[in-house]
């Protein structure tokens, strides 16, 4: 079977969006509605020793004031500690683990009462001493585990022609979404309802019931759309239970939506990380061994944020002599979790990067050198991978970029009025998962149809990716097509990650169509071209018809639908029995820097990507874009600046937090190769939303190095870094 | 919950009137852009506001004789879109334009923008027991001396606060020889924008030389030739970011020799900075950017940096150059 291309559509629910209709969470008015506001611990480390709510009582329209006396009944459950979730749940006893933890929930009538009264909460504290970095007195290191290993990376470094040593440092990072973090839960019918911008609906309602002690059949999670995810919100939120056991306990709705402020230091990060890289090869660039050793920052209360710094770069070429050891840092920070290419980010700036230096060192163009390396097999299992583009991703990109115009030698390009010119190239990949997802599809005479399936919006186009499948097997009118996700009552949900949920919903959607499709064939004949399906299904005098379908992922059991519909990880891959899968991807980019002020500017990228095929043109083009803005961000602009002494995150806010505004941006030119990968599903899809920002600070500092000289091996490189002392 | 009592006065007298009645915790408010995100912070608790924003006539933009006078009401895009501004006196313009986001700009006035506090992220964000602040509370110490003192001051700083200032327009004003206009209890006076801002010293919660209760109602600015002027900028992202250090750059020329030459720095120095030792390096010679960086170093001959910020006393005088070179291609 060939898969056609599709169409040219927006974003289904772009007019929506545009006209601000489009609800989100906390957009949602209920009646009775009471406002909830939480109050941060002011000490990094120790006790409450005593909480003062007098004052805050007196507050006019203060209904309640809860304290971890209130809460300690709080179940500690698998599903609220274990696996995929943030690992603490703060207010169930008198421990402070960081600086900014909650340690009591203010609820009155308003939102300025309840901001009053968490002001005037007085916390008495026992403070102990702390650590907040990974490089200081206090952190604790874990073991060193091997992560990924093949050949013997010792014995072929020690007898490869060329070798490169590197150290590179990726800084704390933070999402700053436009949609803050929030929960609101209500009692309806002897039902718990939680409304809350999530992209793990699954968590909410399994992790709550399980916190709460209710069953998990009368709780509902619902999160309409979110205003961006990336990893921030896949997991229960530290004020999720909070607020729905206030809301049990006040018989009333409550809301509470986090200041920005507070979302530094409540909300994930993305840790600091250190990462040595040892890389041999032979004098005519052939690949021959890497030994990769990482550290990164970890909280001391939890184990559930490993590291995978190996498991992607260790596919990115045929290298077949591979150690990865990596180990856990444990300071007293909130918790650090996943953020837009967790692992492959930090990763792919270091190993790029130490790509790039071999180039340089063996005299050898940097797209050359990975173009000999290329493989059709995984160099760690050996297995062949579904599809592998990587060498198209950077042909393409050159020819596009113009790459053969490069002076190699840096420092050499310089434009006219002296501004030195940088080009630089780095490749990514992101690993092909796949989850169940369950799809129940209803056509209506009336020219409605409804699609009820799991998979969350967040932003990234899924409805609309959803939306052109679902053309495809069986037009319908579009203008009356309701796609609901994101929702527990619609289906059973799974966490929305790692490049997945489209790769899943869309053969879900697929499977759906063409059930539904047989069953109308059996009641009215073949279907043909331009045939109106409503008009077909009134002529049989039916008001509806509907059918559903379960979906696996590739190789997977019911075992794994069973898991989902438990609320438990149930994805697989990128490693299949025959096969291994990845998105690929290359970024080029053009950095120019004034060579008095050492000011670095990108006006130009081409990124080449491939995420099989391509199921909106626009929304794919959209998420590689933002994905090379994180990029550049992560490389130029993004640290948070925490003092060890206070442990506190200084720069808070979007201000001094310095992600970067539209004036930082210049042309990002995408192409897509829009290949399906038939191996991996039926509907040739992978993902596209993490592999978009891989590699992109690596071309971004590779850049920098090719204008100026200066190797910088720590992100964010900034103006002091490059500048001369005089 | 803590009220606040709302005035809103529409003439210099009466708000001063208002705000002497007000007693303790009285603010004047125009804009809003500094003292809301001040309050939310708790660093601000005002009791009062007397609202300026609307004072009778208190934001044209005109000249009179030598005078170039600017309603301290004026919004910072109106001052900046302005064509005599725009035409006469670059510097003006292009120290507006690089400010903030248009969306402050709209909101914010010309006059309060003066009077703008530091962007010290320990005076920001340690309210409430985190960290200590002489700004915030006198006498209990900086945060920022021997912490992440990237963005302090290397020019001016005392041991008590490295806090920089963060303005742009002030300095675009130094630069010209500004003066503030205010009224207060002894009527009107006339400060020289060079002595409305005072050295922390040992006591760097008291900022401005203005009396209680005194309300800046215009800037003036001197009508000298300013059309060979710049207000140069670098900073971390191209816009809505403090500078990290920005030049100010006012030229009188002959051929190529300087006639004179005005200087101010900001993102360097507690204060607006008056570079007169540039000034003086550029005086009736020749300019090339080998001399505009010898000039721009000669200015931070006497910095003091911290543990992160050595890197101005390198940009500062980079930025004193490029700021110079530029102003000297502008046709006059």
């Amino acid at each position: 079977m060939t898969l056609p291309a599709t169409p040219d559509r927006p974003r289904i629910d772009a007019r929506e969006k545009v006209l601000g209709r489009a609800l989100y969470a906390a957009d949602i008015a209920l009646d009775r509605l009471l406002h909830a506001m939480t109050v941060p611990a002011t000490i990094a480390k120790g006790r409450v020793t005593a909480i003062d709510t007098a004052l805050a009582l007196a507050e006019p329209g203060v209904v309640r004031i809860f304290t971890h006396e209130d809460f300690a009944d709080i179940a500690v459950t698998p599903a609220t500690l274990g696996g995929n979730q943030p690992g603490l749940q703060p207010m169930t006893d008198t421990v402070i683990h960081f600086r900014g933890q909650p340690v009591a929930l203010v609820v009155a009538e308003t939102l300025e009462a309840a901001y009053e009264a968490a002001r005037l909460v007085r916390v008495s504290y026992r403070a102990e001493p702390f650590t907040t970095a990974m490089d200081e007195q206090g952190a604790d290191a874990e073991p060193y585990e091997i992560t990924a290993e093949a050949g013997d990376a010792h014995a072929a470094l020690q007898a490869a022609e060329v070798t490169i040593d590197g150290v590179y440092t990726q800084a704390q990072n933070h999402h700053n979404p436009i949609e803050l973090i929030s929960t609101t839960a209500y009692w309806r019918a002897g039902r718990l309802t939680i409304l809350e911008g999530t992209q793990n609906t699954s968590a909410i309602k399994f992790g709550t019931a399980g916190a709460l002690g209710f069953d998990p059949a009368i709780v509902d999670a619902i999160s309409p759309y979110v205003g961006g995810a990336f990893g921030q919100k896949n997991v229960l939120q530290l004020q999720s239970v909070l607020v729905s056991r206030a809301a049990s306990l006040l018989g009333r709705p409550v809301k509470l939506v986090m200041p920005r402020a507070q979302l530094f230091h409540t909300a994930s990060h993305r840790p600091r990380s250190n990462h040595r890289l040892q890389l041999g090869a032979s004098r005519d660039g052939r690949l021959a061994a890497a030994i990769y050793e990482s550290d990164q920052e970890n909280a001391r209360y939890d184990h559930f944020f490993g590291t995978e710094h190996s498991a992607m770069v260790s596919r990115l070429y045929g290298i077949t002599n591979w150690l990865g050891r990596e180990r856990l840092i444990r300071v007293d920070t909130s918790p650090p979790g996943h953020m837009r290419a967790p692992h492959e980010h930090p990763a792919s700036f270091a190993f790029e990067s130490a790509i790039d230096e071999l180039a340089y060192s063996l005299d050898m163009d940097p797209v050359a050198l990975r173009l000999i390396n290329d493989t059709d097999r995984d160099p760690i299992t050996g297995k062949p991978f579904s599809s592998r583009t990587l060498a198209r991703c950077l042909e393409r990109g050159a020819e596009l970029f113009g790459w053969d115009r490069r002076h190699p030698v840096p420092r050499t390009m310089t434009a006219e009025d002296g501004t030195l010119i940088g080009w630089g190239v780095a490749a990514g990949a992101y690993k092909g998962s796949m989850c169940p997802a369950i799809a129940r599809l209803r056509i209506q005479a009336n020219g409605v149809t409804r699609l009820f399936i799991t998979g969350h919006e967040m932003g990234q186009g899924m409805r609309s990716a959803i939306a052109a499948e679902l053309m495809e097997v069986l037009p319908v009118n579009l203008d009356k097509l309701d796609i609901q996700m994101g929702d527990t009552t619609a289906a059973a949900q799974h966490l929305t990650a790692g490049s997945w949920g489209t790769g899943s919903a869309v053969p879900a959607t697929r499977a759906v169509a063409e059930k539904m499709k047989a069953a109308l064939t059996e009641l009215v004949g073949e279907l043909r071209a331009g045939d109106d399906v409503h008009r077909k299904l009134m002529s049989t005098k039916r008001p509806m018809l509907e059918v559903e379908i379960e979906q696996l992922g590739l190789d997977q059991t019911q075992a794994a639908l069973d898991r989902m519909r438990q609320g438990a990880p149930a994805t697989a891959g990128p490693i299949y029995d025959e096969l291994v899968a990845f998105s690929w991807i290359a970024h080029f980019v053009e950095v120019r820097v004034d060579p008095t002020t050492m000011r670095v500017r990108v006006p130009r990228v081409v990124s080449v990507a491939d995420c099989g095929r391509v199921m909106n043109r626009r929304t794919a083009t959209s998420q590689v874009q933002g994905g090379v803005v994180w990029g550049i961000g992560a490389a130029l602009l993004e640290a948070a600046e925490i003092d060890p002494r206070y442990g506190f995150i200084q720069n808070n806010d979007l201000a001094d937090y310095v992600v970067p505004v539209n004036a930082d941006i210049g042309d990002i030119s995408v192409e897509l190769l829009d290949i399906p990968d038939e191996q991996l599903n039926a509907s040739g899809v992978k993902g596209v939303g993490e592999v978009a920002m891989v590699g992109a600070a690596a071309a971004v500092a590779n850049a920098v190095f090719h204008a100026t000289g200066k190797r910088i091996r720590h992100l964010p490189i900034r103006i002091e870094d490059l500048l001369q002392e005089t | 919950m803590q009220s606040i009592t709302y005035t809103r006065a529409d003439t210099p007298e009466a708000a001063f009137v208002a705000f002497s009645n007000a007693g303790e915790g009285a603010r004047y408010i125009a804009g809003g852009t500094t003292l809301y995100d001040l309050m939310k912070l708790n660093i601000e608790t005002p009791l009062h506001l007397i609202d300026v924003s609307d004072l009778n006539g208190l934001d044209a933009i005109e000249t009179e004789g030598d005078t170039l006078r600017i309603g301290a009401m004026a919004r910072m895009s109106d001052v900046a879109a302005h064509p005599l501004i725009q035409n006469d006196y670059p510097v003006l313009a292009e120290s507006l334009w690089k400010a903030a986001s248009q969306q402050l700009r709209n909101m914010a006035t010309v006059g309060g923008n003066l009077l703008q506090r530091t962007r010290c992220i320990y005076f920001r964000n340690g309210a409430g027991g985190i960290s200590p602040c002489n700004k915030r509370e006198p006498g209990s110490g900086c945060a920022a001396t021997g912490g992440l003192d990237r963005g302090q001051a290397v020019l001016g700083a005392s041991s008590a606060c490295t806090a920089v200032f963060p303005g742009d327009w002030p300095v675009a004003l130094h630069a010209l020889d500004a003066s503030v206009e205010v009224e207060g209890r002894d009527g009107p006076r006339t400060i020289p924008v060079a002595e409305l801002y005072r050295l922390p010293g040992e006591t760097p919660h008291i900022e401005f030389s203005l009396s209680p209760g005194e309300i800046v109602t215009a800037i003036t600015v001197p009508k000298r030739p300013a059309r060979r002027s710049t207000y140069h900028k670098i900073r971390d992202r191209e816009s809505y970011a403090f500078a990290l250090a920005s030049a100010a750059v006012v030229l009188e020329m002959q051929g190529d020799t300087v006639l004179h030459a005005r200087v101010a720095l900001g993102g360097v120095a507690s204060i607006p900075w008056r570079a007169t030792e540039t000034e003086a390096a550029l005086v009736g010679q020749p300019l090339n950017r080998t001399r505009a960086l010898a000039a721009g170093k000669a200015a931070f001959a006497n910095a003091r940096p911290g543990r992160h910020n050595a890197f101005k006393l390198t940009l500062g005088p980079e930025v004193i150059a490029d700021a110079l070179m530029i102003a000297a291609q502008r046709n006059t």
